[in-house]
């Protein structure tokens, strides 16, 4: 077979591919970089100006700071716990292939579920929780009005910590036992062999974690939207939420595309800077 | 610490054995946090079989006094949940169908064969993993408002009719199969398709279980496009009908628990197949 049928072969297999990248990816994003330099409706050319009021926008640079924090609260308590959980279990533990399975199941359950259940949960009313908490002579909390935003982060963290988990116990098995057993005849207790083995090889994962998760949270929209509709106030319109608000209710399209745009250039570094990670990662091993 | 002495004391070698207290520490942490796991979702139960009364009273209940099962049938009639299902039965249903269609075939190619133009190509689906949903959504909006697709079928199932994860995935397991295969078929006359459709796929089918669940609890799950590409009740999907029926009737957090129980029944049958490769599933997909 000659190479010049076996490329047509391989470009007609390719063709659906082809016809569903180019007219659902490539064409939306173009289109995004353009209609982010028109009005709301996408009849005047204005330029640069949508991201000039983008970033003296209260309400965008406020979504944009509080996602910031949720960011943060989320990467920092998330891969505590992720890791903590993937080192107990990379032990060899009776039960532990059920408890990873288990931890795993909020990760595959909708966010419909999670949000709504979380919300029955942490009512101040008819919630369990402070039901609970009475019983055992502990004042309530109105958790969702006094720290809405801090309430977001543990409930993805809840939602997300067996996925974290399971990334990291990838990168454990990644880890040779010889260390291990060279440093236990050294008389390195487990605390040590945690901060000298264990935490300084794992330095690939945790950053890898960190900008999958940091990546997950900057498009995080439908966890505060089902739990808190983004208030109280707009204590919980994170960037996602406040870019549908302008692009759904303001109906102004060509600012949405802007704000959509600049989503794009942050994940866009992100996502490169994982890259150079996963190669020099690449190259160590 | 001199070797020596270490190596004297035998059981240093198995320290661990040495502390039990620190493992049982370690499993005591596992099962409480696991409980937090779990017990929410066991919740959802008790939740969903309470009566009115129940719900509205200000105690707690562990297990409803009188468990109604009727909650189940009742929120049939509360709001069109049977359309909601099938909404969503048909939306992950076509995806994933598409996903197996196309997701191998494209990963064959990018796997074995040889053509100009490959890299760019490959690169180019690649990269499509670092484009936020959100930048995509509103040009495709506009256009499906255009064709007058939304609160339509297609609407909600073309924007995901394959993906770059699951063309990576599959090119990563055809990757190893022999080409001497391939080439054995090809002196045998079979065509190009033939190859792939008789030699390559049949090797898959651990690979494609495992994309098909992935792929439909997934979409079975998705919240924001079917949010924004449906407004009209009858087309609108389980997890939006459901948190939509919550803001309508908010106090009836029996028959929304039950809502989440029938949305949470795939995600569970799920759990069931896949529970011994979740976690490679999981790996595979997350980590390359």
């Amino acid at each position: 077979m000659n190479r010049r049928r076996q490329a047509a072969t391989a470009w007609l297999f390719l063709s659906p591919a082809v016809i569903f990248f180019v007219l659902l990816f490539f064409l939306p994003i173009g289109n995004q970089l353009l209609t982010g330099l028109y009005d709301a409706d996408g009849v005047n050319f204005v330029g640069l100006d949508n991201f000039t009021r983008a970033l003296g926008d209260p309400e965008v640079v406020h979504s944009f700071l509080i996602t910031l924090g949720y960011a943060a609260g989320t990467l920092v308590v998330g891969t505590a716990v992720g890791l903590g959980l993937a080192v107990i279990l990379n032990q060899a533990i009776p039960g532990r292939t059920l408890f990873r399975s288990v931890l795993l199941i909020p990760y595959l359950t909708s966010v419909s579920i999670i949000g709504l259940l979380w919300r029955n949960i942490l009512d101040p009313q008819v919630g369990i929780l402070n039901r609970l908490l009475d019983q055992f002579g502990l004042p309530g909390q109105t958790w969702l009005s006094t720290h809405p935003l801090a309430t977001i982060v543990g409930i993805t963290v809840w939602s997300s910590a067996g996925y974290t988990m399971v990334l990291f116990l990838a990168g454990l098995q990644g880890i040779p036992g010889l260390y291990y057993e060279a440093a236990r005849i050294d008389g390195a207790g487990p605390w040590r062999r945690f901060f000298s083995i264990t935490l300084p090889l794992l330095t690939p994962t945790t950053l890898f974690v960190s900008i999958i998760g940091l990546i997950s949270t900057l498009q995080q929209f439908a966890l505060p939207y089902i739990v808190t509709g983004g208030g109280p106030g707009n204590a919980t319109s994170l960037y996602a939420h406040r870019l549908f608000l302008v692009a759904f209710n303001d109906n102004d399209f060509g600012y949405a595309s802007a704000l959509s745009v600049l989503l794009l250039l942050v994940v866009l570094v992100l996502s490169l800077v994982q890259l150079k990670i996963g190669d020099r990662a690449d190259a160590a091993h | 610490m001199p070797p020596t002495s270490s190596l004297l004391r035998d059981s240093s070698i198995d320290r661990d054995r040495l502390f039990p207290g620190d493992r049982l520490a370690a499993y005591a942490l596992l099962v409480i946090l696991a409980l937090v796991t779990v017990v929410p979702l066991l919740y959802m139960i008790v939740l969903a079989l309470q009566s009115d009364a129940e719900v509205l009273s200000g105690d707690p209940v562990l297990w409803p006094a009188d468990p109604q099962w009727g909650n189940f049938t009742r929120l049939f009639d509360a709001a069109p949940f049977g359309r909601f299902f099938l909404n969503s039965f048909v939306m992950a249903g076509a995806i994933t169908i598409a996903h197996l269609v196309f997701d191998p075939l494209i990963g064959y190619v990018f796997a074995k064969m040889e053509f100009p133009g490959k890299r760019i190509a490959f690169v180019a689906v690649l990269s499509t993993l670092m484009v936020p949903f959100f930048v995509r959504m509103l040009p495709i909006y506009a256009i499906f408002s255009n064709l007058g697709w939304i609160d339509s079928y297609q609407g909600l199932i073309v924007p995901f009719l394959m993906d770059a994860y699951g063309i990576f995935l599959m090119r990563q397991f055809i990757r190893p199969l022999p080409n001497e295969l391939i080439e054995a078929a090809r002196v045998d006359g079979a065509s190009e398709f033939g190859i792939y459709l008789r030699v390559i796929l049949p090797q898959l089918k651990p690979a494609l279980a495992v994309l098909s669940l992935f792929t439909f609890v997934f979409q079975w799950n998705e919240f924001l496009w079917p949010l924004i590409a449906t407004s009209r009740t009858e087309m609108r999907t389980l997890p939006i009908g459901l948190t939509l029926f919550n803001q309508e009737y908010f106090t009836q957090w029996n028959l929304t628990a039950a809502g989440a129980l029938i949305l949470f029944l795939p995600t569970a049958l799920f759990f069931v197949i896949t529970q011994k490769f979740l976690v490679e599933g999981i790996t595979l997909s997350g980590l390359k």
